[in-house]
């Protein structure tokens, strides 16, 4: 996933992004991408619409499920919410990127006299 | 939560439409919501939608994607993947025609061959416990088999314990039937007491004769066939009489339709009870013999205690019989043993053919799949796994073999319609040939087989390919040489099936012409027979008269008498012995036939010693007989027989005088030199031409248009006396009527093997020339020549054709012992054939090949190169 302002994803990180959105609380498409603009404090303006494509991607490896509800516009909107299954991929993929980053910290850091 | 999961599901699955509804209003939701948010920082309506719309992404684009991502069922799946495989075909209509109307033809071949196969050798015959009725015929000392003798019957049914029944019939005759003043001509069947009891057909309507009519003294009485009582009495309930002869006969019963006793037989319209007059020489051949195996005998049992019996017997009756043991068949082994070589033929025919073009479709789907490479990588680079491009593939293969099926089905009922019209005549049972459950079983087993040697293939070896190579552009000559190897194996394997299909077709017609011309020692050619069943009606006057009068009709040269047909396979024989044999040596047996003074001349029939018959030869004259050069050498060798005295079983109270010496007079079916006769003049043996008489006239020209004129005659001079018609040539081609059918099918499969195999060679150089289109241009921009080029193309094909032509040659030297049996005066090793075949598809193939490879000498460089 692109986004034309701000950088590029590393692979992989929009899954887990979405699916720490979805840990704060059941959210429909929009809201999900708002919290992600929002949470990221605009470094990644994501194409709104990619949320669909990766949401029904993790609803079909069951990490989410949906279902239709009243949104405060009192319109009817499909709801987002994490699975269980959902909390633990988030906690995992949460602690293998924390361990990558580090190790990509801890490169990042070297200097040319230790090397 | 699980349970609407599941209800999403299902109706998902009911119709794609609402999950796609709910997409489209999900994502118009999140469109307003935005619009609303861009509303609330300021901006105008129509600045906030175009906004709004451009965070969001192209609607469709993002729909789609969504779409894509699915989680798919392996119904779905399936559903998708037929959709998708639809789409395709219909895209590629050309290809998609060709494979439909390839595999129409080799599904609905292979079921009508298969129902042919069915009706004739698998269905039980349409007797009680077909399984356990045996035909017992008897064995001479010189291990000749002859159908049994009625005394021989009678013994055998009072003291076998073997069987639960034992009946016989008498042969079918012709004779006159008058229903009302209607005169018919009518085959006629003697049964045996309980015949259709023992055999567990029960008539339609009435009953069959008891054992008290069925013997001497008994009333007259008759039975008939369906197809009789349908034709000729209108299905009439009240049942009532026909006259035969002088006597006035009851019709007791019908019996079923479609009922076939013995293949020899054909069919009988009438059934006589056989036992009231029984024919009581020990010695004659004239019944056929059925019986029932006992609950507690098996076969060998029964075949044991039969031989113990015939020997039992033969110490009796030493000076009467000449049956010294038995020769025992199940009935059904019977019935098919003369059709089984010719089955298995159209059968294996017709599987060769569905082979072809399977392996014709395989090559077409890997000529368009490599085309298609390109997009399956892709389609395997963004995610779609093996598994998935193996279904898709398979599921294309499966929607051509499910469509093919059925147009295959529509095939299947023209041809059935076809077989059974054609060959009913020719080939027993088949007039009950349908489409029926296991012939749809059949056809859909081999639609499954189709589509797994269609479909498995193409589809194993396109998805493991490397898409990484094919998105690079690798495609443009993927490993060529072991693509032209797998094309080369498969179009010389339908070039090997086609020449084996036209070797054998060609042996059979080889040998229906050698039947049509082989040397009978008689000239059949250009002669018509009307056989007559005067019933004593005529006397030796009428018959002359009417002889002379056919002998007068414009366009006939000649006529003659005789009192049974010449070059029949069964003939009657009996005893002709001198005065010093004494019974049971009886050096010869000869058929017997009373003929008019010129019988030989019209028939060119050689008298090769001594005279002819001559009107002088009548009942004021000496008793005369003339022989065949089989049965003078045999009676008298070294000698000469004119002169000498002989005595043969059908006139047994009589010596006659040999006058002359004739050529054998053999059918192609019989082994030279079997076909001895003895024959009596007409006019000393009056009463033998009672019941049956032919007349045979030779004509000048068009035989077959002098039939009507002859029949107009006959009505005329005896209208109380029915005729059957057939020109010799016609006679002798129904005995062949097997090979005829078996060549028939084999010719036809030949056909379109040759059309499949030509097809196929165009298909894989048409390919092959489009695949290399850039490479030509290059060369002929280098400075080859078209013909150069040309010539490379067809030597290609040439190598696929000769590696073909050696395996399809080798191939057939062994399968054509299949077709050994029905071959006459050829060898299954004949050069002509092979010869034949060879050229043949070389022509064939070359001429596939051609088409291609002078288009790929008009590739215009320029053209080609720009295209890269």
């Amino acid at each position: 996933m692109t986004d034309k302002q701000g950088g590029e994803l590393l692979p992989g990180t929009f899954d887990m992004l979405l699916l720490k959105a979805l840990s704060l609380g059941p959210m429909h498409g929009w809201g999900v991408a708002q919290r992600i603009e929002a949470l990221s404090g605009g470094v990644f303006a994501i194409q709104q619409g990619a949320v669909y494509p990766a949401l029904q991607r993790l609803k079909g490896r069951g990490l989410v499920a949906a279902e239709w509800r009243d949104s405060e516009n009192n319109r009817r909107a499909r709801y987002y919410r994490l699975t269980a299954t959902g909390h633990r991929a988030l906690d995992s993929e949460t602690a293998w990127w924390r361990r990558a980053i580090g190790g990509v910290e801890r490169v990042l850091r070297a200097t040319p006299q230790e090397g | 939560m699980r349970f609407s999961n599941l209800k999403a599901r299902l109706l998902a699955r009911l119709g794609a439409g609402q999950a796609d509804r709910e997409l489209d209003e999900e994502l118009q939701h999140h469109i307003e919501l935005e619009t609303d948010r861009q509303l609330r920082d300021g901006h105008d309506p129509a600045t906030a939608r175009r906004r709004a719309l451009e965070k969001f992404g192209d609607p469709r684009r993002i729909a789609q994607a969504t779409r894509d991502e699915r989680s798919i069922s392996p119904l779905e799946g399936s559903m998708q993947d037929f959709r998708w495989a639809a789409r395709i075909l219909r895209r590629q209509a050309g290809f998609t025609t060709l494979a439909l109307v390839t595999l129409a033809i080799g599904i609905g071949t292979t079921t009508v061959a298969f129902s042919v196969l069915d009706s004739v050798l698998l269905k039980p015959l349409p007797f009680a416990d077909a399984d356990r009725l045996v035909v017992i015929r008897e064995v001479t000392a010189e291990k000749k088999v002859f159908p049994p003798s009625y005394p021989n019957f009678v013994d055998w049914r009072a003291r076998a314990q073997s069987f639960s029944g034992l009946v016989a019939e008498l042969f079918p005759y012709s004779q006159t039937a008058f229903v009302g003043n209607e005169a018919l001509r009518v085959e006629s069947m003697g049964v045996s007491r309980g015949f259709f009891a023992v055999l567990g057909v029960k008539p339609v309507i009435g009953r069959e004769f008891s054992a008290e009519e069925n013997a001497p003294g008994g009333p007259p009485l008759v039975m008939v066939s369906h197809q009789f009582w349908v034709d000729r009495l209108g299905s009439r309930t009240n049942l009532g009489t026909l006259r035969l002869g002088d006597r006035t006969a009851q019709i007791i019963g019908v019996l079923p339709s479609g009922l076939r006793l013995l293949p020899q037989s054909a069919t009988a319209d009438i059934f006589v009870p056989n036992e009231q007059a029984p024919d009581r020489g020990r010695a004659n051949s004239n019944y056929a013999v059925l019986g029932r195996l006992a609950p507690n005998a098996t076969f060998e049992s029964a075949r044991a205690e039969m031989a113990v019996l015939s020997r039992a017997l033969l110490a009796t009756y030493r000076d009467e019989t000449r049956a010294v043991d038995v020769a025992m068949i199940l009935l059904h082994e019977e019935m098919v043993n003369d059709y089984r070589a010719m089955l298995v033929i159209v059968f294996g025919a017709a599987g060769l053919v569905l082979l072809i073009a399977c392996t014709n479709l395989v090559s077409a789907q890997l000529a368009r799949g490599l085309g298609r490479s390109r997009e399956i990588g892709v389609r395997a680079a963004l995610g779609a796994s093996r598994m998935r491009l193996v279904r898709q593939l398979l599921a294309e293969s499966a929607a051509l073999s499910v469509a093919g099926a059925l147009l295959g089905l529509g095939v299947t009922v023209v041809l059935t319609r076809m077989v059974r019209v054609l060959g009913a005549p020719l080939v027993p049972r088949l007039q009950e040939l349908s489409v029926d459950g296991r012939s749809l079983a059949f056809a859909a087993g081999v639609t499954v087989l189709t589509l797994l040697l269609i479909g498995i293939y193409p589809a194993l070896r396109l998805a493991t390919s490397d898409p990484g190579d094919v998105i690079r552009g690798a495609s443009k000559n993927p490993n060529a040489s072991a693509r032209s190897a797998a094309w080369s194996v498969l179009v010389g394997f339908e070039i090997a099936i086609a020449v084996m299909l036209v070797v054998g077709s060609t042996l059979l017609v080889r040998t229906m012409r050698n039947i049509m011309r082989s040397d009978y020692g008689l000239d059949p050619r250009g002669v018509i027979t009307a056989a007559l069943s005067p019933r004593g009606t005529l006397d030796l006057a009428g018959i002359e008269q009417i002889r002379r009068e056919l002998a007068a009709l414009p366009g006939a040269s000649g006529a003659a008498v005789v009192t049974r047909y010449p070059l029949v396979y069964w003939n009657q024989s009996g005893p002709v012995m001198r005065p010093t044999d004494v019974a049971p040596q009886w050096p010869a047996l000869a058929g017997f036939r009373v003929i008019s003074p010129d019988y030989f001349t019209l028939m060119r029939q050689r008298v090769v010693q001594g005279r002819a018959f001559a009107p002088l030869d009548d009942s004021a004259g000496v008793r005369v007989a003339i022989v065949t050069t089989g049965v003078a050498s045999t009676l008298w060798p070294g000698q000469d027989p004119i002169g000498k005295t002989v005595r043969t079983n059908y006139l047994s109270d009589q010596w006659l005088t040999v006058v002359g010496v004739v050529a054998e007079a053999s059918h192609w079916s019989m082994p030279r030199g079997s076909q001895h006769e003895i024959y009596v003049p007409l006019a000393q043996q009056p009463n033998r031409a009672r019941n049956q008489l032919i007349m045979m006239v030779r004509t000048d020209g068009d035989t077959r248009a002098l039939v009507p004129a002859i029949r107009t005659r006959l009505r005329e001079l005896a209208p109380a006396v029915p005729a059957t018609l057939e020109t010799m040539t016609d006679r002798i081609a129904q005995s062949a009527a097997d090979r005829r059918f078996a060549m028939i099918a084999l010719a036809v499969f030949a056909g379109i093997a040759l059309i499949l195999a030509g097809l196929g060679i165009y298909g894989v150089m048409s390919y092959s020339v489009s695949a290399r289109t850039h490479e030509i241009g290059v060369r002929v921009a280098l400075g080859a020549t078209p013909l150069a080029v040309q010539l490379e193309f067809l030597r290609a094909a040439a190598g696929m054709t000769l590696g073909g032509v050696i395996v399809g040659v080798v191939g057939s030297a062994f399968a054509t012992a299949y077709v050994k049996s029905l071959l006459y005066e050829v060898t299954r090793f004949d050069a002509t054939a092979y010869w034949g075949a060879a050229v043949f598809l070389v022509v064939t193939a070359l001429l596939g090949a051609y088409l291609p490879a002078r288009r790929s000498s008009r590739v215009d460089p320029l053209v080609a190169l720009r295209g890269e």
